[in-house]
């Protein structure tokens, strides 16, 4: 019986070396001349996003290898940087202190502020929603709304949602007295669809895709433009950010045959993250595609 | 009535304002009863809400499909595959070493040794470590230090760092346990270590070892932060191990986090996830019930 166990561990442990060659070998040669793999890290928002267009850039390009990675914009910069991801996502404007990266926008993103439906407030200004996330308003009835204490639903640190909030209303995440913390869109919609006196802040094109699902929430508008798609689209909604790819200026500069083909297959690929052969599936993942 | 009073009589320090009334006693069954119904419930209710949610969506194309449109269409094959695979690397890996050290530590070596207490503290230490934390560091050693980049290999030595700890220490408590005459038997027959320790001290050991593999497979399977950053996010069916492939855990994390309107997807892997952990055990205890009976110990 051990031998038989012993037997079926070495046979399990071969074959899998054995795989783990096989993979060495690449195959097809492609017609275009476009051949490689990339690593792409970064942003969890754009990863479901950059994942849809690689697996179709694949299709097309039959010999190239799009992985994508995920865990947070600053990791996309930070790796990038290091080398080890070929192309980065970051889903924010690029801070004065990353200018050593260029930056490719391929979609948009709105950051909409959201109510539970029954809340009777139709707008809040920008004081307003400073006064709430600062502690210094804790019952809606302080500003025309229901006799109760708000909740307040902050991101985690590290979200870049939360970064767009906090440059858009110059807060700093000390200052906000949050009662509910929160890591992604999903989370911070059901928070706010089950708690009627919550105030939160998500994607708008999650927030509009639950809205015609009919979870019981509300994009507030801001100064006046209405948080729709539309309005991220031209760039008048003053929440919204662009989503970027971003790689190194010089990439593929070094020598060598195999670093410019890794040029041009980044190159390649970003630009066709930015086209419109791609704007389905921005639409499908709830962003907003550039206007070509 | 009487009975209860002859009680309160013989016990003769309660007051006689208490006498015929034992409520403590009651207060206290009930919320035993209580307290274990809770617990009950609460398994109950989230193993039935996987279950309602996640079963209508469950079919053989699930199983058999990859994923499309993100995780909302399609189905969890290379998912499902890059999970066996990173579940084989890190078992292949843990159960030798974390075997070896063990009988290390039980049988080769003073109990007080100051090697043996600070290997005991380490791994210690080590079982309460955040798994982000192993996360953190399989990106930077395996991946980045030993470039096996985003892969499952990297993915599977991280899990096997996080598993060792659990599956060492139960399986040296469990060594220990074994009586020492086991042992002393061995000896005046004259069985080389190896043959007692392979036919005794082991198989006698099995409950413990099981119990550490069993709890070994369980984390390793519900990890996610620690396979982020090591095994990565790509949903292609992985062609070999130094692919990178997306584990069901995080796959599960992306569609109820990151994808709108990916729940009830998340749901149905969730249940693919505890029905595989469940087979898993069940071959594991089996696997392990024949080696029992297979050694010369009596069971």
């Amino acid at each position: 019986m051990i031998k038989k166990i012993l037997k079926a561990c070495c046979v399990v442990a071969i074959s899998l070396l054995l795989v783990g060659c096989s993979g060495e070998q690449q195959e097809g040669a492609a017609a275009d001349g476009l051949i490689g793999q990339l690593i792409v890290t970064g942003s969890s928002t754009i990863a479901p996003l950059a994942g849809e267009i690689a697996k179709r850039f694949e299709q097309e390009h039959p010999g190239t290898r799009i992985d994508v990675q995920s865990g947070g914009s600053s990791r996309g910069i930070a790796d990038v940087r290091r080398g080890t991801a070929d192309i980065g996502m970051v889903s924010r404007q690029l801070n004065p202190d990353e200018i050593d990266l260029v930056a490719y926008p391929i979609a948009r993103d709105g950051v909409a502020v959201i109510l539970h439906r029954d809340n009777p407030l139709q707008a809040l200004s920008e004081d307003q929603i400073v006064a709430i996330y600062t502690g210094s308003v804790t019952r809606w009835s302080e500003i025309g709304g229901a006799d109760a204490p708000i909740t307040v639903v902050n991101k985690a640190e590290g979200r870049s949602t939360l970064e767009l909030f906090l440059s858009h209303f110059k807060l700093r995440n000390e200052d906000i007295r949050p009662s509910v913390i929160i890591g992604d869109n999903q989370q911070g919609i059901r928070t706010v669809a089950a708690d009627p006196n919550a105030i939160g802040y998500v994607s708008i094109g999650t927030a509009a895709f639950e809205v015609t699902r009919g979870t019981p929430i509300k994009a507030l508008p801001m100064d006046a433009v209405e948080a729709t798609l539309e309005s991220v689209r031209n760039g008048s909604f003053p929440l919204s950010r662009p989503l970027h790819l971003v790689t190194l200026p010089e990439a593929g500069a070094g020598a060598g045959a195999a670093r410019a083909e890794s040029a041009a297959l980044i190159q390649a690929f970003i630009e066709y993250a930015a086209s419109s052969q791609v704007d389905d599936l921005t639409e499908a993942q709830y962003f907003v595609p550039l206007a070509h | 009535m009487a009975e209860k009073t002859t009680r309160v009589v013989s016990g003769g320090f309660l007051p006689p304002a208490r006498r015929g009334t034992d409520w403590p006693d009651r207060i206290a069954t009930v919320l035993m009863w209580a307290v274990a119904l809770l617990i009950t419930a609460v398994f109950v209710w989230i193993v039935g809400d996987l279950v309602l949610q996640g079963l209508p969506h469950l079919s053989w194309e699930y199983l058999s499909a990859g994923p499309e449109d993100a995780g909302r269409g399609g189905g969890i094959a290379p998912i499902l595959v890059s999970t066996l695979l990173i579940l084989a690397v890190c078992m292949a890996v843990s159960i030798p070493l974390g075997l070896g050290t063990a009988v290390l530590l039980s049988e080769f070596g003073r109990r007080n040794q100051f090697f043996g207490r600070l290997v005991r503290y380490s791994l210690d230490v080590l079982a309460g470590v955040p798994s982000i934390v192993f996360g953190l560091f399989g990106n930077a050693f395996f991946s980045i230090t030993l470039g096996m980049g985003f892969s499952i290999l990297s993915g599977g030595l991280t899990l096997s760092c996080m598993v060792l700890p659990l599956l060492i220490r139960s399986t040296e408590s469990a060594l220990r346990a074994v009586p020492d005459d086991y042992r002393r038997a061995a000896a005046a027959l004259g069985l080389p270590v190896f043959t007692a320790l392979w036919r005794i001290l082991l198989p006698a050991a099995t409950p413990g070892l099981i119990a550490g593999l069993v709890l070994g497979i369980g984390r390793a399977l519900a990890e996610t932060a620690a396979l982020l950053f090591t095994s990565g996010y790509v949903d292609r069916m992985p062609g070999s191990l130094l692919d990178s492939g997306r584990a069901l855990s995080i796959h599960i994390y992306d569609l109820a986090m990151n994808v709108p309107g990916g729940e009830s997807n998340a749901y149905a892997s969730a249940v693919v996830l505890i029905g595989l952990l469940l087979v898993i055990n069940a071959l594991t205890f089996r696997a392990a019930d024949r080696w029992l009976h297979q050694g010369i110990t009596p069971v």
